[in-house]
């Protein structure tokens, strides 16, 4: 547990000094989300609408892609990943760290681009902010369990940039599915069901758990 | 009888097809100093690495006081000092240690690291992001971050490299002053002019094995000379 709570203090400090991650993320995410406005027909027409919530999704994704690539970069200068690895600790805690630390950016990120996205759409989100953001975060956990295993096991190949959205994206679907589900329910009817909770509670502890137990062997050479 | 420090045996690593270590057999009692050493690419980073439990061997095993190198308990036991030094630059040297006191379980790290950069001689940039740090002083934080938790066993990797020559000479009283505290001592270094003014015992490694082993209290300078010239040879 103290691994864990030092490996979240010590991601958090190092973006908050540098915010190079936090930065790019936000700008990056934003940007998606104007492009798509301008790149889809219509501007924010019914059909464009009835697409926002895989849109927005699709701009988490990029941007969380672009952070998780990050999180591991810090590691390698001087080593530090080694350094990590030398703790005579589980293993798996030093993942939920990195992990823990991956979720709070990427929920502060996600402000953002749904702040855009509520603008360019002409889409109402304060009715269903709670909810949305629940599911936001739902959505959050999965993406960065699996992402934070993806960027550990890339980040020591020589096509790490490349190797990440690999082994990512494809992990991803029961995670989209989901978080694109439970979004459209929320801005077409107003309301959630319990299935796409319960597919986002699902995944997110499948991945969490595999990725707690496999992180051990992630981090030998 | 107490077990021995480090103990390896019929220790093999292969990446692909290359060999890096070809069945070294190595004892180390406790409080021993033991030079590794060797040219580049004989093998010593790697033997170090798989002593400190960072990698796993292809074949034989691994033992650090009587315990799987793997393991959490042997992990614990082991400080491992390297030319990389662990650090992160955004970090102050005093975050840096208390992070590694942390992830060491060590209580009350922020004593700790406060002693430790003292004995460093670092108390005055304590509270410095260690980006902005000298190769030299970064190093002395690097040891420092080797020792936050005590351990019985230091491996250092070659800490002599990139420093001048007044570091270097600094960076050898800190180690001739660690060695008195009767630690298990291994140093795997190219240098052996550095090496023996620290260590009783020496080995050379070529290409993966051992070549020539000096015993405890034997040093002898010329047949280590003469080993390193012929490890050395294409």
């Amino acid at each position: 547990m103290n691994a864990f709570l030092a490996v979240l203090w010590k991601d958090l400090l190092c973006e908050w000094r540098s915010r190079d991650r936090l930065v790019a993320m936000l700008v990056f995410s934003a940007l998606v989300v104007v492009v798509f406005h301008f790149a889809l027909p219509g501007g924010a027409g019914a059909q464009t609408r009835a697409n926002a919530p895989g849109l927005l999704w699709v701009a988490t994704v990029f941007a969380a892609l672009l952070g998780l690539g990050r999180a591991f970069a810090i590691e390698l200068e001087n080593d530090a990943l080694a350094g990590l690895a030398l703790a005579p600790v589980e293993r798996g805690w030093i993942f939920l760290g990195k992990w823990a630390a991956n979720v709070v950016i990427l929920a502060l990120v996600q402000g953002v681009p749904s702040l855009v996205f509520a603008i360019v759409f002409e889409v109402d989100l304060l009715p269903v902010l709670w909810p949305f953001a629940g599911i936001s975060l739902l959505g959050s956990v999965g993406l960065c369990a699996i992402g934070t295993l993806a960027a550990a096991v890339a980040v020591r190949t020589r096509f790490r940039e490349l190797l990440l959205p690999l082994l990512v994206l494809p992990l991803l679907w029961p995670v989209l599915s989901g978080a694109v589900r439970g979004t459209a329910e929320l801005l077409e009817a107003g309301s959630l069901s319990f299935e796409p909770v319960q597919l986002l509670l699902v995944t997110d502890a499948t991945y969490l758990i595999l990725s707690f137990l496999t992180f051990e062997y992630v981090l030998d050479e | 009888m107490s077990a021995p420090a480090i103990a390896a045996h019929g220790l093999e690593k292969r990446f692909g097809w290359a060999v890096a270590l070809a069945g070294v057999d190595l004892v180390v009692p406790p409080g021993a100093a033991l030079a590794v050493l060797g040219p580049n690419g004989a093998g010593k980073s790697t033997l170090l690495r798989l002593l400190a439990g960072l990698a796993r061997p292809s074949a034989g095993s691994v033992e650090i006081d009587g315990l799987r190198a793997q393991g959490r308990e042997a992990r614990a036991k082991v400080g491992l000092i390297g030319h990389e030094t662990f650090l992160y630059p955004a970090l102050t040297a005093r975050e840096n240690l208390v992070f590694a006191g942390r992830l060491h379980d060590v209580p009350d790290p922020g004593p700790r690291a406060d002693r430790l950069l003292a004995e460093a001689g670092l108390s005055g940039v304590a509270d410095r992001p260690v980006g902005g740090f000298s190769r030299g002083m970064a190093q002395r934080v690097a040891i420092a971050r080797g020792l936050v938790h005590d351990p019985p066993v230091v491996l250092l990797d070659e800490p002599f490299t990139g420093l001048d020559r007044r570091s270097a000479s600094r960076l050898s009283e800190r180690l001739g002053a660690l060695r008195s505290e009767r630690r298990t001592f291994l140093l795997a270094t190219h240098d052996l002019a550095s090496a023996l003014r620290l260590v009783d015992s020496a080995i050379v490694l070529a290409r993966g094995r051992i070549a020539h082993r000096s015993e405890p209290g034997a040093l002898d300078l010329e047949s280590l000379d003469a080993a390193l010239a012929a490890a050395d040879a294409p």
